[in-house]
């Protein structure tokens, strides 16, 4: 049973909205919600960090996930480019669907998904042994989505500027990725996730090891990505997530030890008007 | 208060102060005691090896009876290289792999495996040679240097095991978890990403193995048997370095032979020495805090 | 810019959508194959090349059953194999170049570890293990040309005094001998032992050391109340270890040992190890049950062998895994 696929990578920047592309796939899909999350669950062994979290990712926007530690929510944020299950003995279940897929089907290909969802993580982790234009493209070459050198390069381009690297970086291409700062090194992995044409982009307290300007510069990146892609970013940072997201989830660790949803919203009402008594207390510093 | 200041102004007793120090003094003399035969192997070398070596010691092959004096090595050291070269061949490919597999696949089998090759990394080098007489020497009919190389990647094997598991083990989580957040496919992870990164250390090991099958005669006395000739066939006997000396010293009532295995032992601890001291030297450019040298 | 991959529509149904596994035999799986496959076959030959040996050695068990590990004699001429006189003569060479090399080695750790600055106790430590790099026939040679020279007078010294009431240290000293044989194997041992044993001292948590050293230690009581304690496991795995290489020692052995095949009265007798006396007669053995009998002498050692050194690894891992909690 084989099934190839159509992957049109359109250049974002033309874009409005997410493009429909797939003729097989009729069923309706809504187009404002890009990501639904459904009593998902995860653990580690026996024990439970993830509980019943259901959740709606709106398309072109940036969800915040906040909440304290231990909370789940990087665990969360894994299972959706299905990325718990790599650690040993970890397993997530629900469902949580994608462009009218779960994610979490018997048939579905984990390192499929993770071609789609792109994740950025809170160490950059350039590879060290390739250089910066190599780190880029070479996962897509890799997997296939781009081949020969002129459209190497021309991929390259295209990512480094949208991850407003381009021009810092256009005259060392071919130092080692490893060579960067901090920040740049950070802006250089949101670059490679780019170059594999994701429609959904995961961040896992991406600004954490970075200093404040490196920080803003993300931050600013964040935003005007937001225009083509979607976001959804794990933060312990409330004011960063006050200032970049559209909606902000809370999650907290409930007494059994296990992270669940207390509330969901417009990031302006969840820090203004919480309908939660618990968010209202993490929202003003009264625990976390 | 004042009792606490006496504690404090009290010295150590003189009894446990000469305690420590005679440890300290027992742990010099050990020292010394062990360093003694490193230096007087090298001083007998170095005396008595010095007259011998020469050009022609080296590109010439030995006389066929040993206890006639004249001529060299070369079939040795020929021999030596290529049955090293050939092992190389076999057991690097093999090991990298049975690491990937000890990393990767994981589990029960992987655990065997280790221990399996832990325990091989210290197996008597006679036993092997045994190993490979029975398997290759009888079913092929001869000796060979063909069965000699097979001997002694099998020695090789447990110590690239060892050190390129080692050197994947090291790899960051970050650079993994990146590969995989990538779609990666595992081999594509492990040859672009992964043994890249990794392959500084696993060249250092790979110089180690080389080191200690150069310096093995065990293994090759019953496989490739040795040979008075200059040869490149591995299909026949062939001759190496520590098996020339090995058969020079057994006759070393002769004074040729005495001095041929002293000038051979010479030749072959130069070589040993460069290729442990280059990897020494490579393992101390990746970790610049490392104080215990291995 | 677009770029257009076929599209070809399957029946895979719609669950699975763009994220369906593509083939059965992705390179995933034959990457998990191949690794496999070379893991299984190394194990294979090597499983095959032990079962061959037995295979080879069987008549000589078969003649000669459990006498072949109890018996005394080994006599070629009258086709009597016994292989006592080698396990002794290993036993033997191992147990002093144990007792030799042992607290020398632990002497060089501590010194290394806890003496010197690290600016010096790193060369030093390097200087040691060159010990390792010299080859084991180069060892022999030396030991044949120097030490034996050097010995004799030693070796006559203690039978001719202790040795007159100690048949055990008694003559005859014709040169080469177990004692002789133990030292050069202690010296080949040495840098193993203190190598891991080096590991196992730098491991000692420093939390524990610096609560002796608060309380107004001396350093010896720190190596005695911390750093030994701890590192007991360590040390048994090292002394297991060195004592597996020290079974092993086959060429360094022969060209000492004397080469007698049977139990010397003394440690001052010329001798033979189990490792040694295959080295020496194998070539030479155109009988086949002397050829049998040596295998078997092979079989026998690789038993050992497989013993001691699996339960050294065994005992380092149990020490790595509580290093590991102790911190």
């Amino acid at each position: 049973m084989n099934e190839e696929v159509t992957m049109a990578i359109e250049t974002p920047l033309r874009q409005v909205s997410p493009a429909p592309s797939d003729p097989v796939r009729s069923t309706e899909i809504d187009r404002a919600v890009v990501l639904r999350l459904r009593n998902v669950d995860a653990f580690y062994g026996t024990r439970q960090v993830v509980r019943d979290i259901s959740l709606d990712i709106t398309g072109n926007s940036i969800t915040a996930i906040i909440g304290p530690s231990g909370s789940g929510k990087s665990t969360l944020l894994r299972c959706i480019d299905r990325m718990h299950e790599v650690i040993p003995h970890a397993r997530a279940t629900g469902l949580i669907e994608y462009l009218g897929t779960n994610l979490y089907d018997a048939r579905v290909d984990p390192a499929a998904v993770r071609r789609s969802i792109g994740m950025v993580f809170q160490q950059p982790n350039p590879f060290p042994t390739m250089s910066i234009a190599d780190n880029v493209a070479a996962p897509a070459r890799f997997n296939g989505l781009i081949k020969g050198k002129n459209a190497s390069a021309d991929l390259v381009e295209q990512c480094l500027r949208r991850a407003a690297l381009w021009d810092e970086v256009k005259d060392k291409l071919h130092q080692s990725g490893a060579s960067l700062s901090g920040g740049q090194q950070q802006r250089l992995c949101i670059a490679r996730a780019l170059a594999l044409a994701p429609k959904v982009l995961l961040m896992d307290e991406p600004c954490s090891a970075l200093d404040p300007v490196a920080t803003l510069q993300i931050e600013q990146l964040m935003t005007d990505l937001r225009a083509s892609y979607t976001i959804v970013i794990v933060t312990h940072n409330m004011q960063q997530a006050a200032r970049v997201s559209d909606r902000t989830a809370f999650l907290t660790m409930g007494d059994d030890g296990a992270g669940y949803l207390v509330e969901e919203g417009p990031t302006g009402r969840i820090f203004t008007q919480p309908h939660e008594r618990l968010t209202e207390d993490y929202i003003s510093g009264r625990f976390g | 208060m004042a009792a606490e200041y006496g504690a404090l102004l009290t010295p150590t007793s003189s009894a446990r102060r000469f305690k420590a120090n005679l440890v300290v003094v027992l742990a010099v003399v050990a020292t010394a005691i062990a360093l003694v035969p490193l230096a007087s192997v090298f001083l007998f070398l170095i005396t008595r090896a010095v007259g011998v070596l020469g050009i022609d010691f080296l590109l010439q092959d030995p006389p066929g009876d040993l206890s006639a004096a004249g001529g060299g090595i070369r079939n040795a050291i020929a021999g030596t290289l290529e049955m090293t070269t050939l092992a190389t061949l076999i057991a690097a490919p093999l090991g990298i792999l049975i690491a990937i597999f000890d990393t990767e696949v994981g589990g029960r089998l992987a655990t065997g495996t280790r221990f399996f090759i832990d325990v091989m990394v210290a197996l008597p080098s006679i036993v092997i040679g045994i190993f490979v007489y029975s398997l290759i020497v009888v079913a092929q009919g001869h000796f060979s240097g063909f069965a000699g190389s097979v001997a002694l990647a099998a020695i090789m094997l447990p110590v690239i095991v060892v050190s390129t598991e080692e050197m994947l083990r090291l790899i960051p989580r970050p650079i993994s978890e990146g590969a995989r957040a990538l779609g990666l496919s595992r081999w594509r992870t492990y040859a672009s990403v992964f043994l890249p990164t990794a392959v500084s250390g696993i060249f250092t090991g790979l110089l180690l193995a080389v080191s200690r099958a150069i310096g093995e005669t065990a293994p090759l006395l019953f496989t490739a048997l040795g040979n008075n000739f200059f040869s490149t066939d591995m299909n026949e006997p062939m001759q190496g370095l520590p098996l020339l000396i090995y058969r020079n010293a057994l006759n070393s009532a002769f004074p040729a032979a005495r001095d041929r295995a002293m000038g051979a032992a010479l030749v072959l601890v130069l070589i040993v020495l460069a290729f442990n001291l280059l990897g020494r030297w490579l393992v101390s450019r990746r970790k610049p805090g490392r104080s215990t040298g291995r | 810019m677009a770029v257009r991959i076929s599209n070809k529509a399957g029946q895979g149904g719609p669950a699975a959508g763009p994220f369906a596994r593509r083939h059965l035999l992705n390179g995933d799986i034959v990457f998990r194959l191949v690794v496999a496959a070379s893991a299984a076959l190394t194990i294979g030959l090597i499983g095959l090349m032990v079962f061959d040996s037995v295979q080879a050695a069987w008549p000589a068990f078969q003649t000669f059953g459990l006498g072949f590990v109890t018996g005394i004699r080994w006599s070629p001429s009258f086709t009597i194999y016994g292989a006592l006189p080698f396990i002794y003569g290993t036993m033997l060479t191992s147990v002093i170049a144990l007792l030799l090399a042992v607290p020398i080695a632990v002497l060089i750790a501590l010194l290394v570890t806890e003496f010197l600055p690290p600016q010096i106790g790193r060369p030093v430590a390097i200087v040691v293990d060159l010990l390792a790099a010299v080859p084991s026939v180069v060892w022999g040679l030396w030991g044949l040309l120097v030490l034996v020279p050097f010995i004799r007078p030693i070796e006559h010294g203690i039978a001719d005094g202790p040795g007159r009431l100690i048949p055990f240290l008694g003559p005859p000293t014709p040169g080469p001998s177990y004692f002789v044989a133990g030292v050069v194997v202690a010296v080949m041992i040495i840098p193993i032992v203190a190598a891991l044993t080096r590991e196992v001292f730098a491991t000692t948590p420093r939390l524990q050391r610096e609560a002796v050293l608060a309380l107004g230690g001396t350093r010896w009581d720190v190596i005695r109340r911390v750093v030994l304690p701890i590192g007991r496991t360590g040390l048994l795995a090292a002394v297991l270890l060195g004592l597996g290489r020290a079974i092993g020692e086959t060429i360094a052995v022969t060209m000492v040992i004397g080469n007698a095949p049977k139990i010397g009265g003394s440690i001052f007798s010329p001798g033979f190890t189990l490792a040694s006396v295959i080295a020496n007669e194998f070539n030479e053995a155109t009988e086949p049950l002397h050829a049998e009998s040596l295998v078997g002498l092979g079989v026998v050692l690789l038993v050992i062998a497989i013993v001691i050194n699996g339960a050294g690894v065994a005992v380092r891992r149990r020490f790595e895994r509580s290093a590991g909690r102790g911190r």
